[in-house]
């Protein structure tokens, strides 16, 4: 890897090494932008929790790569990456007013009630050990979200520090591995 | 995949990018490539009946002024794929050629006192609607393949862009070689013609210029 002495330290000889292809230029490069990159999000996107930033910097990070043939070595690289870090946040913000327009928030209901009706899943999901090998035979991420957010009861900001996904990817897993199990383990009862 | 993670794969997959070369010299060899093919149009277009007026001076200042914005906005749209150039300036210069362009048809209109009537039953100029619109399809997919090399940072501003280039630079080509007595008619058909061109690759432009182009082969 390319130490900060070394002749290319600066960000835009560092991008015009990686345009030919050097990855040590490379990394040192997205590793002295990221911080700068997630500065400016969490700036801006103040309301925005941890994994919202931090699924907003990847987004910056692969369309920084994907267009770095646009960079041009003799033009000054900040307003370069700055471009292109406005533009993917106010896409992301279209993004986020068009996903929240479409979902509705609702009250959690109670879980338990008096009524024996709602306990008859329950009482019918005995079976622990078919509930294991359902679990298991989830995907990978499905597993993972049940498994911090069901089993180990944590809030969904902190499975999504855990796991490294945002809390959309989260709710997503889960909701798909509930229906997963309730497919699964409804096919073994009948 | 967290932050890190991605990093490091972006490094390692690396391969060589051969840079974009400045904005002003890849609108060159479009402008280039795009006057050929309007003069072949244009010849084309004579050779069927029609005469060439290209030397008649009272036709010399719009047509000027049309080909001065054709390059300008040709030139920005290009540069509005690189990031860091600013917006403003790239769109202000190509405006201010296309309204002189405009102002100067305007003036003739005004001069010849044309009936609204006469300039929309001027059926002939459908000929020049075709030339300006099926005409520029081929400049217009040469400039979008070109645009999809950069970022997509104003998908819409960048195909309008492109679209006056390419729309007003066909519409010099029609003026060559059809004959255009009458401005208020260039004004109102051709300009038609240019602005539909305008509205319809703008709104075209959100399923061609798009991030999930640039990005092919990238994912997280």
């Amino acid at each position: 890897m390319t130490t900060p002495n070394s002749p290319i330290d600066d960000l835009g000889q560092l991008m015009r090494a990686a345009q030919q292809g050097d990855p040590a230029a490379y990394l040192e490069l997205l590793h002295k932008v990221t911080p700068r990159i997630r500065q400016i999000v969490m700036r801006q996107r103040g309301f925005a929790g941890s994994a919202d930033v931090e699924d907003l910097v990847q987004d910056v990070l692969l369309s920084l790569h994907a267009v770095r043939a646009t960079y041009d070595s003799a033009r000054p690289f900040v307003p370069w990456l700055l471009a292109i870090v406005r533009n993917r946040l106010v896409d992301g913000a279209r993004r986020y007013a068009r996903t929240s327009g479409r979902e509705v928030q609702i009250d959690e209901d109670d879980v338990t009630f008096s009524e024996p009706a709602t306990n008859l899943d329950i009482e019918e999901l005995g079976d622990a050990e078919a509930l294991r090998h359902a679990v298991r035979a989830l995907p990978e991420g499905q597993r993972e979200a049940i498994q911090l957010l069901k089993l180990e009861e944590r809030s969904l900001k902190e499975a999504a520090e855990v796991s490294g996904t945002s809390v959309g990817a989260l709710k997503v897993a889960t909701h798909r591995a509930m229906a997963t199990l309730r497919r699964t383990l409804g096919t073994k009862r009948t | 995949m967290n932050t890190e993670h991605l990093i490091e794969r972006l490094a390692k997959d690396l391969t060589p990018v051969e840079p974009l070369r400045r904005p002003g010299r890849r609108a060159a060899v479009w402008l280039l490539g795009t006057a050929l093919y309007i003069a072949i149009l244009a010849v084309a277009m004579s050779a069927l009946g029609f005469a060439t007026h290209a030397g008649d001076a009272r036709l010399l200042l719009p047509q000027l002024a049309a080909i001065v914005a054709g390059v300008l906005a040709a030139t920005a749209a290009v540069a509005s794929v690189v990031p860091g150039y600013s917006k403003h300036v790239l769109v202000w210069p190509p405006i201010a050629a296309a309204l002189v362009w405009l102002g100067t048809l305007i003036v003739g209109s005004l001069s010849q006192r044309q009936e609204l009537v006469t300039i929309l039953s001027a059926e002939h100029e459908w000929l020049c609607v075709a030339q300006i619109v099926i005409g520029s399809a081929p400049l217009v997919a040469v400039l979008a393949m070109m645009l999809r090399r950069g970022a997509p940072l104003n998908p819409a501003l960048t195909a309008a862009l492109a679209a006056i280039a390419v729309g007003i630079l066909a519409n010099v080509g029609a003026c060559a070689s059809t004959p255009h007595a009458n401005d208020a008619i260039t004004l109102v058909w051709h300009g038609g013609a240019i602005l539909v061109l305008v509205l319809v690759c703008a709104w075209g432009a959100r399923f061609v210029l798009t991030w999930g182009a640039a990005r092919r082969g990238v994912s997280a």
